[in-house]
């Protein structure tokens, strides 16, 4: 039981952010105890402070977690019980009445407060100028593009960080494998997969003749990966070049 | 774009209408209609698109989009009709011809006065509170550049958005792999959670790729409605008419700062609701992180307040919990679990500050949808047992 309570602890700190300084946990649990204090409106101490209060007792409480997994046999959402906290609402209000009557000042402080505790959202590595309306790589587009059929369906073999986005832009492309083989911790194996990423120069001969089992219409590769052999000398045609990405049409394939 | 805005804001609006008819005149406002608009339809949605998934294997976007389509026109036709039967009663014994001409007459003249409200009430405001409303205002202007002219990535759009964009190409909502493109049975975790497939719906409606309306469109829909239910939430809070006390309305723009600036600021992790909101506008998850756990505050503090003496819950706020429960569940299968459990423990604590088991009961009846929700999913999961 010790041990799933701190397991509930390194979630909380995962989930707050205290590894990278984020103190916004602080100012919650800051506001919830001022809250307790002085809240005297029996409704909003319901809402705003009793039920919270109780949810997080319960998010620590290791009997609560143990059920939790096994009623949603999924422990990797368990976070989402913080959700329920509306921290930011409550840290609001805790905030707006302890400043009282000296609102500007207040807000002013309060926001430095949330400035200094927190972590600014577009400073992430994930956000990125859009290159398009479909807020997608480019060169991912026009890749899909210059080999995607006017009817039917092909299978396309992509590199790892296409992967994500060709379905995106249209579901006319298939792939031997997905997005599942880029997530470590799920644990998948894929033939394919292993020859196309794995490996630390593409063997050809065995390289094709996986392909062509799916068969994979195209073969989309970067300029820099290592291949033995060319794909020309195994019935493949480099029919365009995109970016740094080599695109190889299998002529044996319809 | 007619059809956007039809799809976006008329269908909900009128929809609003109804529960909105259920409420007391006092609390309407139009930001209460469009809430609730949007969460009875998402109902609505639930209804149709979860038996559609499960039972029918071939072309069953199609038949779910027919269906929802029928259904929120008949359901925003209702509301709209509701709005005009009080006037149609007024009216009824002077005779139809009077009746119509009174409806068009009172509405106009309703809509003029609320219009003409809008430059009286600013101003009436105070310098520093129209300031802080421009602070807000900015901010919020702020997220839907960045909304739109930034892409944020994340893995999961593999999934949702492909399966949007598979439900508005291929026809099929959860039988074929979004990673890959294989055939599959549908994977009840996600399957019940249906709110990809009314991304699918709008984009099919509006002729715009799922993708563009995943990433671009929604986050101009889903920001401003989340900011609506905080400001809903700030008026309960903060709605009182006194001026300079703590609980008066000038404090309403300042509650709105801080609620933009915790987005913004929030992202203490990847797992926040607030870094939801704003690197995944469009999932299911985030809807439910940001805009459904806040709008079951907004109707407990409602519900609290009915019990106030002379301020009685009306049945337009009972419907609209029960709707929103339902929304939870076109979000994701966790966020049932979650807001019955929220549910439970605000019940709990408000039944034992009002002393009344009542509130429990009723409240407990409000989750009945959740039941069914977990009971199908359960059904579902387990159904290779018996068989």
């Amino acid at each position: 039981m010790w041990g799933i309570f701190l397991e509930s602890v390194v979630i909380f700190q995962n989930y707050m952010g205290f590894h990278e300084n984020g103190y916004l946990a602080g100012l919650y649990l800051f506001a919830l105890l001022y809250l307790w204090l002085t809240e005297k409106d029996k409704g909003r101490r319901a809402v705003l402070v009793y039920a919270p209060t109780l949810l997080l007792v319960m998010f620590f409480c290791p009997l609560f977690r143990k059920v939790f997994v096994r009623l949603l046999e999924d422990s990797e959402t368990y976070y989402r019980l913080l959700w329920l906290l509306q921290m930011s609402v409550v840290t609001a209000y805790g905030l707006i009445r302890l400043c009282g009557r000296h609102r500007r000042i207040g807000l002013a402080v309060i926001c430095i407060a949330i400035v200094a505790c927190g972590n600014y959202v577009y400073d992430s590595e994930n956000i990125t100028k859009a290159e398009n309306a479909y807020h997608l790589p480019q060169v991912a587009i026009d890749i899909v593009d210059l080999i995607e059929p006017e009817e039917g369906r092909i299978t396309v073999l992509v590199p790892a960080d296409l992967i994500y986005f060709v379905r995106q832009y249209s579901t006319n492309i298939e792939l031997p494998y997905g997005r599942e083989m880029l997530i470590a911790r799920w644990d998948y194996y894929h033939a394919m997969y292993e020859a196309m990423e794995e490996a630390d120069m593409i063997e050809a001969a065995s390289f094709t003749e996986l392909a062509r089992e799916y068969p994979c219409a195209y073969i989309v590769l970067k300029e820099d990966r290592q291949i033995d052999e060319p794909l020309t000398d195994y019935g493949y045609e480099l029919c365009d070049r995109v970016g740094e990405y080599l695109i190889y049409r299998d002529t044996q394939t319809e | 774009m007619i059809s956007l805005l039809f799809w976006l804001v008329v269908i909900p609006y009128c929809i609003g209408l109804i529960p909105t008819r259920l409420i007391s005149e006092h609390k309407r406002n139009p930001g209460f209609t469009i809430l609730a608009g949007y969460f009875v339809m998402w109902a609505i949605f639930e209804l149709v698109a979860v038996p559609a998934v499960l039972l029918v294997q071939y072309h069953n976007f199609r038949t779910a989009s027919g269906w929802f389509a029928a259904l929120s026109i008949l359901c925003a036709a209702a509301g709209a009709g509701s709005a005009l039967v009080p006037h149609m009663r007024a009216a009824g014994r002077t005779g139809a011809e009077q009746a119509r001409r009174g409806i068009w007459r009172r509405e106009a003249m309703y809509v003029r006065k609320r219009v003409a409200g809008v430059p009286e009430a600013l101003r009436a405001m105070p310098w520093a509170e129209r300031i802080e409303w421009l602070l807000f205002l900015g901010l919020l202007g702020f997220q839907l550049y960045k909304a739109a002219a930034y892409a944020s990535f994340d893995g999961d759009d593999a999934y949702y958005v492909v399966e949007s964009l598979l439900a508005q190409q291929a026809d099929v909502m959860y039988r074929i792999l979004p990673y890959s493109g294989g055939p599959t049975k549908p994977d009840v975790r996600h399957a019940l959670a249906v709110f990809p497939m009314w991304v699918a719906f709008i984009a099919a409606r509006s002729g715009i790729h799922a993708t563009i309306v995943s990433h671009l469109l929604l986050p101009f829909v889903l920001i401003p409605l989340t900011y609506l239910v905080y400001y809903e939430i700030g008026r309960q809070l903060f709605g009182r008419m006194e001026t300079g006390g703590v609980f008066c309305r000038e404090n309403l723009p300042i509650f709105m700062i801080l609620m933009a600036m915790f987005q913004m600021f929030g992202n203490v992790s990847i797992y926040t609701n607030e870094t939801f909101f704003l690197t995944r506008t469009w999932q299911g998850k985030s809807v439910a992180g940001s805009l459904v756990i806040p709008a079951l505050f907004w109707i407990f503090l409602q519900i609290y307040e009915g019990g106030e003496p002379g301020n009685r819950v009306g049945a337009g706020v009972w419907m609209l919990f029960v709707c929103v429960n339902m929304a939870a569940g076109i979000c994701s299968s966790i966020a049932v679990f979650l807001i019955s459990m929220l549910t439970a423990v605000t019940a709990f604590c408000l039944a034992v500050v009002r002393r009344r088991l009542g509130i429990l009961l009723k409240m407990g009846a409000a989750c009945i949808p959740n039941v069914i929700y977990m009971a199908v999913y359960v059904v579902t999961a387990y159904s290779y047992l018996w068989r």
